[in-house]
């Protein structure tokens, strides 16, 4: 099978941070907001194995892509604890909802 | 180098040499095992977590403190011999400089003088919530796991030098400090703050990391010392302008990376979760938080930009554009953090605002940093920008945490954080009246008024800052906001000590009472910021700093 170069693993790459970045952007669902950042995650994870295959970069950049799943795992659990702790004090995971600090 | 050949150096040189210098770490990992083991098997109620957590914090700060002894002295010093020994120091391992575990990080003294900082940093948080109670005898082992294991992911950012660790060093640091600033999980602020913090925190984590990606494909590796040489190959002789894809592609790429540090230092315009998450945080976490993980980021920030030293015009221009764009982002946090903090009601949320202001002098000096390296070359001067920074580092360490241990304790007597609470503070009792002058030390030096340590820390960016003016005209415009800020921070911490110190207390509230050792701890943390700025120990901190800086150059 003909190989699709490198510049078609980028753009999907981009594609992916780009949905993301807006997902982060838009979103009012706490829930919401995280995977957007998952999609990030798995742009740049996209990236690095891409670079790894076609440039100089080599295994380095399979290797950070298992470090960054591997965290992505953490924060991920992190995450949702957290979010259940905010739903647990105000019924919601609505980040607008979030609002008794300001100033 | 064969596979087999390649093992065996792994195994006989770079493994023995890495875990020498690692061991205080180890020993902080061996430390967060034991809290669990403790827990596990119930003894926590005859030996509390919190002593198991200091103990093990001590013996690492001893085991940091006796590397940078050995490399001061190259391990002639005849008191400290045992020392030396029974930490297995030798002059192949910590006795020299450079990468280890296999290049992911480095060790210089300059590493080792941060890893010093934070580790005592650390011992002073844990007895500070060993008197303020907070974490309780049941959450102890959670909290100190949670703390040691932030502190663990700092000490790696020391020492980073490799874009896979800058990546993994922020994280670690991360995700313990959102668990942390939501671990009073009953209340409604802390829960928000920790989402707050959370949510940002995970976003600009991945931008980040999106970041490193491009930066590493387009220049072809992850190791920061070869970061600025691939580029100045890539650019050939070409000059630096945006329509170059590999211009832009890097530029792009430290931008998205300085977007996870900026967040790390809460500079503006990535400093929306500082406030909240120190409002809702205690205070004995936000002062955490307010120190360690900014002299982390700002180790990490120093080596990142010093990854692009070259002699290459491209390699310059890239410089001038890094320590610019620095320079706006300090302009932008000196002046939005100073103004914000005006109108806050919340002793934690001015601190909060002052600690963005302060990033924002400090950032300066990195920014003073690349643009002398960018134009001059002049190495000397360059080292006096970092020194400058390690000084401040290290007075705002004693500065800050003052100020947030006086918030926690004053929060145990009066269960109140707004400045009105504090009125007439000063009218209490003896050690009340101590307490409220320590405050006062710390804030008159937070201002940067002589003769106290703010004032020297401050006067050192920002005469580094004028000397990068030379070199760049826009430097001198941030030198002119810097001192703007510091005229205009005078008024809201006068604000603060106008309420200690003139206005009448509440009637109905009765006097507050401070016991006796909390007293003595308050003294204990305010006397560096005196000793720093009026004897002797501030030309011997300077003249270390300075020497430490001067490695990171190899002057």
């Amino acid at each position: 099978m003909e190989s699709v170069g490198l510049s078609g693993y980028l753009i999907v790459g981009a594609v992916l941070f780009v949905c993301g970045v807006i997902c982060m952007a838009t979103k009012r669902n706490g829930i919401g907001i995280l995977m957007g950042v998952e999609l990030v995650l798995n742009g740049a994870n996209l990236n690095f194995v891409a670079f790894s295959q076609h440039t100089h970069l080599g295994l380095d950049g399979q290797i950070a892509s298992l470090f960054v799943i591997v965290l992505a795992a953490a924060e991920a659990a992190v995450a949702l604890a957290i979010a259940l702790n905010f739903y647990n004090n105000h019924l919601t995971i609505d980040v607008d909802r979030a609002a008794d600090l300001k100033g | 180098m064969s596979v087999p050949d390649l093992l065996n150096h792994v195994l006989h040189t770079d493994l023995p040499r890495s875990v020498q210098i690692f061991a205080p770490e180890l020993v902080l990992c061996g430390t967060i095992v034991a809290l669990l083991l403790v827990r596990m098997f119930d003894a926590h109620r005859w030996l509390p977590t919190s002593w198991v957590a200091l103990f093990g914090t001590l013996a690492a700060f001893v085991g940091v403190f006796a590397q940078f002894m050995y490399m001061k002295t190259d391990g002639e010093h005849e008191s400290l011999k045992g020392m030396f020994h029974f930490w297995g120091l030798t002059a192949d391992g910590v006795g020299t400089s450079g990468p280890y575990f296999t290049g992911l990080l480095t060790h210089d003294s300059f590493a080792v003088f941060f890893r010093i900082g934070l580790l005592l940093f650390l011992i002073l948080v844990e007895a500070l919530t060993i008197l303020t109670g907070i974490p309780d005898q049941d959450d102890g082992q959670d909290f100190y796991t949670l703390l040691i294991g932030a502190t663990i992911g700092m000490l790696m950012a020391c020492g980073v030098n490799n874009l896979l660790m800058l990546f993994v060093a922020i994280e670690m640091m991360s995700v313990p400090s959102y668990v942390m600033v939501g671990f009073l999980k009953g209340r409604k602020v802390s829960s928000e703050a920790a989402f707050k913090y959370v949510v940002y925190g995970a976003g600009i984590a991945g931008v980040m990391l999106y970041g490193v990606s491009l930066l590493s494909g387009v220049l072809g590796t992850l190791s920061f010392p070869e970061l600025g040489s691939r580029f100045a190959l890539l650019m050939g002789d070409s000059a630096f302008t945006l329509s170059n894809p590999t211009a832009v592609a890097t530029i792009l790429g430290i931008m998205l990376i300085l977007v996870g540090v900026a967040f790390k230092l809460s500079l503006v315009p990535f400093h929306f979760w500082c406030p909240d998450a120190f409002e809702g945080a205690s205070a004995e976490v936000a002062g955490f938080l307010s120190v360690a993980s900014k002299a982390g980021a700002f180790a990490l920030l120093i080596r990142f930009a010093l990854a692009f030293q070259g002699t290459a015009p491209a390699v310059q221009t890239l410089c001038l554009i890094f320590g610019l764009a620095l320079g706006v982002v300090s302009c932008l946090s000196m002046t939005f953090g100073n103004l914000a903090a005006y109108t806050q009601t919340n002793l934690k949320r001015l601190l909060a605002y002052s600690t963005i202001a302060h990033a924002g002098y400090m950032v300066m000096a990195v920014a003073a940093m690349m643009v002398i390296l960018s134009g001059s070359k002049d190495k000397d001067a360059a080292a006096a920008c970092v020194s400058g920074l390690i000084y401040y580092i290290a007075v705002y360490l004693f500065m800050n945490l003052t100020a947030f241990a006086v918030v926690a304790f004053i929060r145990n007597q009066t269960f109140r954080e707004d400045i009105d609470s504090y009125n007439g503070l000063a009218t209490g009792g003896a050690v009340t009246k101590l307490v409220s002058v320590c405050l006062l030390i710390a804030f008159v030096s937070l201002v940067g008024l002589p003769p106290l340590a703010g004032f020297f820390g401050k006067f050192a960016i920002f005469s580094s800052a004028f000397r990068a003016g030379s070199v760049h005209w826009f430097l001198w415009v941030v030198l002119g906001l810097g001192g703007l800020n510091t005229v205009f921070s005078l008024f809201y911490y006068l604000r603060v000590l106008r309420a200690v110190f003139i206005l009448p207390p509440a009637d109905e509230t009765k006097p507050v009472e401070i016991p006796g050792m909390v007293g003595a701890y308050v003294v204990l943390i305010t006397l560096p910021i005196l000793a720093l700025g009026m004897s002797s120990f501030m030309g011997d901190l300077d003249a270390t700093a300075l020497d430490v800086a001067s490695q990171l150059f190899h002057i």
